[in-house]
């Protein structure tokens, strides 16, 4: 009798952990990134950022949501590819910075200046490339046109996050990876660096 | 001499948005998961969810003392992207006389025209000239043997000649089948195993290889442009149609030259890139 009671209890308890197991489940690439490019452009849509002197600030907000599903470290270590071993601690850490800085920077500003309110974005699917390695696969929609935009992903500490963009088949990784191989054949990490930091220091004027 | 429709001015224009619906990827019904593996799932997730803001504290730190490389097998299967480029004197000269051609003609040029052109005239204006450039496609698909295509491209031009108002509608997006990526001389070439040869930045028309400068070449035969009464009136007609297009694709190259480090080495490796993807679809 006792038994069966211990065994009915173990079932309840069992049968009580499952869901709550059941409800973590690591969410699907395409959902990790659909959430924050929606907020995106929740931002670029919200009216109080519309006149010119707060696109600082829209900016700023955009980061925020960037910053939680880019993978700014990895993107750095990739583009940078072998010679990453060439630049001491320290220097991969203001490398990284600095080519952050440029990334959104840029970016951000591109897309404010291109949004209309017209565009949609639409999610063509996932595919898993391991366990822990994914591209999704997105279409930004255009009255001029479409464009495809493929957002390669890794699953890190139960996130997943990108380190990869490709827009039309141009990979982002690879474009910059070519520009530093190049600019790193005769010149120096600190070279490189300096050389990023002017860069973004002159958009911060405009 | 289509060369002045895909290249413009400057290739890149088409690399960020030069997306036009037919540029699209392969629509969601050719994407077959390669491996259905779930990610780690269960308890296992729980674990590393608990795990996981403890770890990201510290992480940082040891992923910038981190010599792991192992991307780079990976990337191995998937050649990366470069070129000879034997001619990169006169190809850095002529990317700089691209560049001021595009600032101190095309753009004012095209600006003046997008004030006065409302949007929907101009995209009406880039389908036609898409439509009308059916031949080099077709052509291409029927070489490459891909003839479900072919069939496509012909439907496609049949319907929007027609429902679509000779060619000023394009009704794609309507029937995503149709929705086919264009094919070219240099892509056909490139079907058949044929390399790059070297990089070449044309004044006026672009970035470039020794293969598909040959391509477009040979394009040049059967796009009906071609056969426009008079040469006059065939290059004016190719002006034209680089103006419309640049009008809706401002800012565009701007935006890829403001974030390069070198923009040379970006557009080269961009172009490569885009143009290996063609080959591959």
């Amino acid at each position: 009798m006792i038994k069966t009671f211990a065994a009915f209890g173990l079932v309840l308890i069992l049968a009580a952990s499952t869901p709550a197991l059941g409800q973590q489940p690591t969410k699907t690439p395409m959902e990790t990134l659909k959430k924050p490019l929606d907020e995106v452009i929740a931002i670029l849509r919200d009216p109080q950022y519309r006149s010119k002197d707060k696109r600082a600030l829209q900016r700023k907000s955009i980061y925020k949501v960037t910053d939680r599903i880019f993978d700014f470290v990895e993107i750095s270590k990739r583009a940078l590819a072998r010679n990453w071993r060439i630049f001491t601690p320290a220097q991969r850490r203001d490398f990284t910075e600095v080519f952050t800085t440029l990334l959104k920077d840029t970016y951000s500003r591109k897309i404010q200046g291109e949004y209309t309110g017209h565009e949609k974005i639409l999610y063509v699917g996932h595919e898993m490339l391991s366990a822990t390695k994914a591209v999704v696969k997105t279409k930004i929609l255009r009255e001029s046109g479409n464009i495809p935009v493929d957002y390669r992903m890794r699953l890190r500490h139960g996130r997943w996050m990108v380190y990869d963009i490709k827009i039309e088949g141009v990979g982002l990784v690879q474009n910059y990876r070519a520009q530093f191989n190049n600019f790193l054949l005769n010149k120096k990490p600190a070279d490189l660096i300096a050389q990023l930091r002017k860069k973004v220091a002159k958009f911060k004027d405009e | 001499m289509r060369v002045f429709k895909a290249s413009c001015i400057v290739f890149p224009l088409a690399l960020l948005l030069g997306g036009c619906a037919h540029h699209t990827a392969p629509a969601a019904r050719t994407f077959a998961p390669r491996s259905v593996a779930a990610p780690a799932g269960g308890i296992r997730t729980l674990v590393v969810t608990v795990s996981a803001d403890a770890a990201a504290a510290t992480d940082d730190e040891d992923a910038f003392a981190d010599d792991n490389l192992d991307f780079l097998n990976e990337e191995e299967n998937e050649a990366p992207p470069s070129v000879a480029d034997p001619l990169s004197g006169w190809n850095r000269a002529m990317f700089t006389f691209n560049d001021r051609a595009y600032f101190w003609v095309l753009k004012p040029v095209a600006k003046a025209y997008k004030a006065v052109a409302p949007e929907p005239m101009r995209v009406g204006i880039k389908n036609f000239f898409y439509n009308l450039a059916m031949p080099i496609r077709l052509a291409n698909c029927l070489l490459q043997g891909k003839f479900k295509s072919a069939g496509l491209e012909l439907e496609r031009f049949f319907i929007n000649s027609t429902v679509g108002c000779a060619g000023l509608g394009d009704l794609s997006p309507f029937y995503p089948d149709l929705q086919i990526p264009p094919e070219d001389l240099g892509q056909t070439f490139g079907r058949y195993g044929a390399g790059e040869g070297f990089y070449i930045v044309w004044p006026l028309l672009g970035p470039s290889t020794l293969r598909d400068t040959l391509g477009k070449i040979g394009d040049i035969f059967i796009d009906p442009v071609t056969y426009f009464n008079t040469a006059t009136i065939g290059i004016g007609t190719r002006a034209f149609d680089t103006i419309n297009d640049t009008s809706l694709r401002l800012g565009d190259y701007e935006a890829i030259k403001e974030s390069a480090l070198d923009p040379y080495v970006s557009f080269r490796n961009g172009y490569i890139q885009f143009r290996r993807k063609q080959i591959h679809e």
